[in-house]
């Protein structure tokens, strides 16, 4: 069902691009505002807010948050610990329902997971260890019914080629080093052809070094093929060198702090790309006294 | 007094590859030999069977205990006339049913007991009260219900396997990383496929050494059947064998007994779960 719509939607990506950076550059403040035309919102994100239980609280980790992620957008949220941003991914992954508000992919409202979203993790055991890397990338094209036989192997072979693991692809995951095993794990979910990757800070587990050649293996990526992610990070820089559209969420409930636009590609050393880490920091940072004590959890 | 030195910086000259001394050394024939895990276990075999040798010689009493070589003869005489592999067949006949069985029925019920809270509490309290309980205990009522017969030790044996794998499946299944979960539930695998494609390969270390008990606890419990109602099972397998030599005073008989279903223990050991272990969780470095 989704694998038509996925590919049929590919095609449309770069005009999809043009079109976002058309819209006001107004920076949105405060509540994000909804869109005047939400048939053009690949990813809606209205009013949702997410409460848990443990086992003595009630705990409310997202409170009203609104956005829309547009075609081809890399779309990143970005906060502190504790402002509900892995659990916002994890709403939009369809594991966790909404209190309040709803979320709705082309439209449609997210129920449950599902293979046109799939979840790049930040753990290293999101690979499956009985299976190689080629296994592993084929696996939910197969399992899925995406893709059978010969077509699911040369597609996942493709897309191995395309994050340089070719070497690799009949190696078990315990053999390779966490920089390669997320490779394979992106490999995975791009394989899918989802209509949205969505990583959960994927590589906040990897050296520094690792991590910044995955950024920009990733942005590579992205100049190629084109497409859409939601993308959560705690790393301003992070946040500021992949995305091309930022959202902001304060501490424990996260709120919509501001949504905005990022520094164009291959800028994030430039000055402006300073102020824009500087500003970022002033906002997500103001209140951080008060906030401290509860600044705890993911 | 503290002096700021200026300090260049520094640039070396790297040596090509041809420039090294050893890098690879292979090791020594002692060590290489040592390394061979199977060498190892043979030598503390051998050292065994010396001393067991050397024991029976200096008590002469083949009564007691027959030296290791009258053992050996004893086991050589009867699997060559083939007493020991016609016992020895019809206990794993009787075995592998009970085995099997026993496996297949803790698979179902770890599985509705993974997929409900009623079946959680039911597989806890059920393998609390019957996982003590010695399955030998239940064979007086199993003769009364199934006969004399091999239905009778099937079920005693599956009374012994069941539980015991049932509680390693399960424990197995509730260490499965919630990655793994939610990334089998983000490919649209529900129910069984889930079960079958996750759970079981994500939690298979746990299942292999529920197995492994499982297997245990079925030879011991289907020897001590076979000793208290050995000929109920047809011809009689390794447990009445013992019994009968035991009876006649052929004591090396009885060793030779004892030592076949120690060296059936180790073959299933050392082959099949070696030969399973090495395909699966060890290939997947699931244990090392």
């Amino acid at each position: 069902m989704a694998s038509g719509a996925t590919l049929a939607s590919k095609s449309t990506l770069p005009g999809m691009g043009g079109a976002k950076a058309a819209s006001p550059e107004a920076a949105i403040r405060g509540r994000a505002v909804t869109d005047t035309d939400p048939g053009r919102h690949l990813l809606d994100v209205r009013g949702v807010t997410i409460q848990y239980k443990t086992q003595h609280h009630l705990i409310t980790a997202t409170y009203r948050v609104s956005f829309n992620v547009l075609q081809g957008d890399r779309f990143v949220v970005v906060g502190p610990s504790g402002c509900g941003k892995s659990t916002l991914l994890k709403a939009v992954g369809g594991y966790l329902a909404p209190t309040e508000g709803e979320i709705r992919l082309k439209g449609e409202l997210v129920t449950k997971p599902g293979p046109d979203r799939i979840m790049v993790f930040q753990e290293f055991d999101q690979l499956l260890p009985w299976k190689t890397v080629f296994e592993n990338v084929a696996f939910p094209l197969k399992t899925t019914g995406t893709l059978q036989g010969k077509a699911a192997d040369e597609r996942a072979m493709h897309y191995i080629e395309k994050v340089n693991l070719t070497d690799f692809a009949h190696s078990y995951p315990h053999t390779l080093s966490g920089g390669m095993k997320q490779r394979v794990a992106i490999a995975r979910g791009m394989a899918m052809e989802p209509d949205i990757l969505l990583m959960d800070e994927p590589f906040a587990a990897l050296d520094a070094l690792t991590r910044t050649r995955m950024q920009d293996e990733l942005l590579g990526l992205w100049d190629e093929i084109r497409f859409t992610v939601l993308f959560v990070t705690h790393s301003i820089p992070e946040a500021i060198k992949l995305g091309s559209r930022i959202l902001l969420l304060s501490p424990h409930p996260g709120q919509v702090k501001a949504e905005i636009n990022s520094v164009p590609r291959g800028q994030e050393n430039s000055d402006e790309a300073a102020a824009l880490g500087r500003e970022i920091h002033e906002m997500l940072f103001a209140d951080q006294i008060e906030e401290a004590p509860n600044a705890s959890g993911g | 007094m503290l002096q700021a030195v200026e300090r260049p910086n520094i640039y070396c000259e790297m040596l090509g590859p041809d420039q090294f001394g050893i890098i690879e050394k292979p090791l020594t024939l002692v060590e290489q030999i040592y390394n061979q895990v199977w060498l190892r276990k043979i030598t503390i075999l051998v050292v065994l069977a010396v001393a067991w040798e050397i024991y029976g010689r200096w008590l002469d009493n083949p009564l007691l205990v027959p030296p290791f070589s009258d053992a050996m003869r004893a086991l050589i005489t009867d699997v060559a006339n083939g007493a020991i592999p016609q016992r020895a067949l019809s206990s794993i006949q009787v075995l592998l049913v009970g085995f099997a069985s026993g496996t297949v029925l803790a698979g179902l019920l770890t599985v509705f007991a993974i997929s409900s809270r009623i079946g959680t509490d039911f597989l806890d309290t059920m393998t609390a009260m019957f996982n003590p309980l010695p399955a030998i205990a239940l064979l007086p009522l199993a003769l009364i219900w199934f006969g004399l017969g091999a239905g009778s030790l099937v079920f005693v044996l599956i009374h012994s396997v069941m539980w015991a794998v049932s509680l390693n499946m399960l424990a197995g299944f509730r260490g499965v990383s919630t990655t793994a979960r939610m990334v089998g539930r983000n490919y649209n695998l529900t129910g069984l496929r889930f079960v079958a494609r996750i759970l079981i390969p994500a939690a298979f270390p746990s299942i292999l050494a529920g197995l492994k008990i499982g297997w245990a606890f079925a030879w011991r419990t289907l020897i001590a059947a076979e000793l208290v109602f050995g000929v109920s099972s047809g011809q009689g397998g390794l447990g009445w064998y013992i019994f009968e030599s035991k009876n006649q005073l052929n004591i090396p008989e009885v060793f030779a007994g004892l030592l076949t279903i120690i060296l059936i223990g180790l073959a299933v050991e050392n082959v099949v779960f070696r030969f399973i272990e090495t395909r699966t969780v060890q290939r997947w470095g699931m244990q090392t």
